[in-house]
């Protein structure tokens, strides 16, 4: 067979060309009837039972009052007949568990004690809101664990403060105060790492190492003037805090800080909050 | 010619691209389904969650019961979803110095929507906001008002009828929740069942 030439090709291009309509035209309107074959059709359930999850299977599995219960019953939940309960619930969410529990089976366990409150106006408004965002170049977190330390910032290093930034601050606040306190507690009280009080409210960070202009520093839970961040055994969370102040409460230098932070939860209503873990070795 | 011939080759590669389009939207965006058919209007989904906990940084806050009322519907074919109520009970701290003074869900409702990860379903929760009032004269978190804030995605297994949260599915899903300007936990499993007008029939994403 003689091979065609470019120009050949062209000429019977218009038959090819009238097919290819006609052949264009049958493949859209079977595309279009079978939805482009893509995903399973809504109105089909046979389509959506023959997906990976069998709509049948998953019945027979939610009607096994045996399978319910394995999946976590709240021990002694009774579970009567299905469908007892009226056929519409009304009521909370919290009103209808019971209820729910009953109708549905153990599924949905029954509470035990009272409800939570969630805080009301005057609560939020007289507790310290922690709205300030808080942070550190000094301090990594990584998906789901907590921001570790960097280990300079310890008396395995420097010892010295790192650098935090921070912003949020409301207006009208009259100065910032800085604590680093240990998450655990010692002897039944928080121990200080650090307490600065003064600050202006004015700046937006402490660079690493280097006291702000003004700062007056309390009296740290080893006993002495500064920072000093150094956990007893192989580790410890800590907890950085910057409060908003809006008025100066002008501690003395060597302030003890448990006393200054009650009257700075006191009068404070907004703090920036950085936990911060350190891990030896 | 030429230009027939490329318009033809054209319009077949824009037919191929749009039903990728379409395979890929359905597969993205499931349905709520009962016994295997679509639901037609609105289901009340009420549950507890058979297990949860919430790490805030560095403070684990558990709560006994954890439940939730989701009023689901399929909107232009996706499901969506209103997470209308979520009582907390009995909510602790693993820190015997800090104790929940309150806490709850703000901003209710919290939208939701289905989605696609790879071949699971999941089920987005947006907007969600916790606030949690901590107290403890030695807890440093005492007398502070902390907010959870964020997205979170879970996963829904159909055979099981659940919805599972914890760190893989919320990373799937790209969500996050935040607190303390920081990444935080979340584990619950939840199952999801109706309990309105398909009560004891079999719900799946798909």
């Amino acid at each position: 067979m003689a091979s065609r030439t470019g120009p050949e090709r062209l000429l019977i291009a218009p038959a090819k060309a009238a097919s290819a309509r006609a052949l264009l035209a049958l493949a859209l309107a079977a595309l279009l009837l079978s939805g482009c074959g893509g995903g399973s059709s809504e109105e089909d359930p046979a389509a959506a039972a023959g997906d990976s999850t069998s709509a049948p299977a998953a019945a027979q599995a939610g009607s096994a009052a045996g399978s319910r219960e394995a999946g976590g019953a709240a021990p002694g939940a009774a579970a009567p007949a299905k469908g007892q309960a009226g056929s519409t619930p009304s009521g909370s969410a919290a009103g209808t568990a019971q209820g729910a529990a009953a109708a549905n089976g153990a599924r949905v366990a029954v509470p035990r004690g009272p409800r939570e409150q969630a805080p009301g106006a005057k609560e939020i408004e007289e507790a310290t809101v922690a709205d300030i965002s808080l942070q550190s170049p000094a301090i990594v977190a990584s998906a789901g664990h907590l921001g570790r330390l960097d280990p300079t910032y310890t008396c395995d290093g420097k010892d010295s403060w790192p650098t935090l930034r921070w912003a949020g601050v409301p207006a009208g606040t009259a100065e910032l105060a800085l604590f680093v306190m240990n998450l655990q507690p010692v002897e039944e009280k928080i121990f200080f790492d650090w307490a600065l009080a003064g600050i202006d409210p004015g700046l937006s960070e402490i660079q690493a190492g280097a006291l702000p202009k003004g700062a007056i520093v309390g009296t740290n839970g080893f006993g002495e003037l500064g920072y000093s961040l150094c956990p007893q055994g192989a580790g410890e969370t800590y907890m950085f805090a910057l409060y908003a102040l809006p008025t100066a409460l002008s501690p003395h230098r060597g302030f003890d800080p448990l006393q200054l932070r009650k009257r700075v939860l006191d009068v404070s209503g907004n703090a920036g909050l950085l936990p911060a873990v350190y891990e030896r070795g | 010619m030429r230009t027939r011939k490329t318009a033809i080759g054209a319009a077949l590669a824009a037919l191929a691209v749009l039903c990728a389009m379409f395979a890929t939207t359905a597969s993205a965006a499931p349905a709520w389904k009962f016994e295997s058919k679509s639901l037609e209007g609105k289901e009340v989904v009420l549950g507890g969650a058979i297990e949860s906990s919430m790490t805030i940084p560095g403070l684990t806050t558990k709560c006994e019961n954890f439940l939730y009322k989701l009023t689901i519907e399929n909107v232009s074919g996706t499901g969506k979803g209103s997470l209308t109520e979520m009582p907390l009970f009995n909510c602790t701290t693993n820190s015997k110095y800090c104790t929940v003074e309150k806490i709850g869900a703000e901003n209710l409702p919290w939208s939701s929507k289905l989605t696609t990860v790879s071949t699971t379903p999941y089920i987005i929760i947006e907007g969600v906001k916790v606030g949690i009032l901590y107290e403890g004269e030695a807890c440093v978190l005492g007398e502070t008002f902390v907010t959870v804030t964020g997205s979170a995605g879970g996963s829904i297994d159909n055979a099981k009828e659940t919805a599972t949260f914890n760190a893989s599915t919320l990373s799937a899903s790209g969500t996050e929740l935040k607190a303390l300007s920081q990444k935080i936990e979340w584990n619950g499993l939840f199952p999801t069942e109706a309990f309105q007008w398909h009560r004891e029939q079999a719900l799946s994403v798909s």
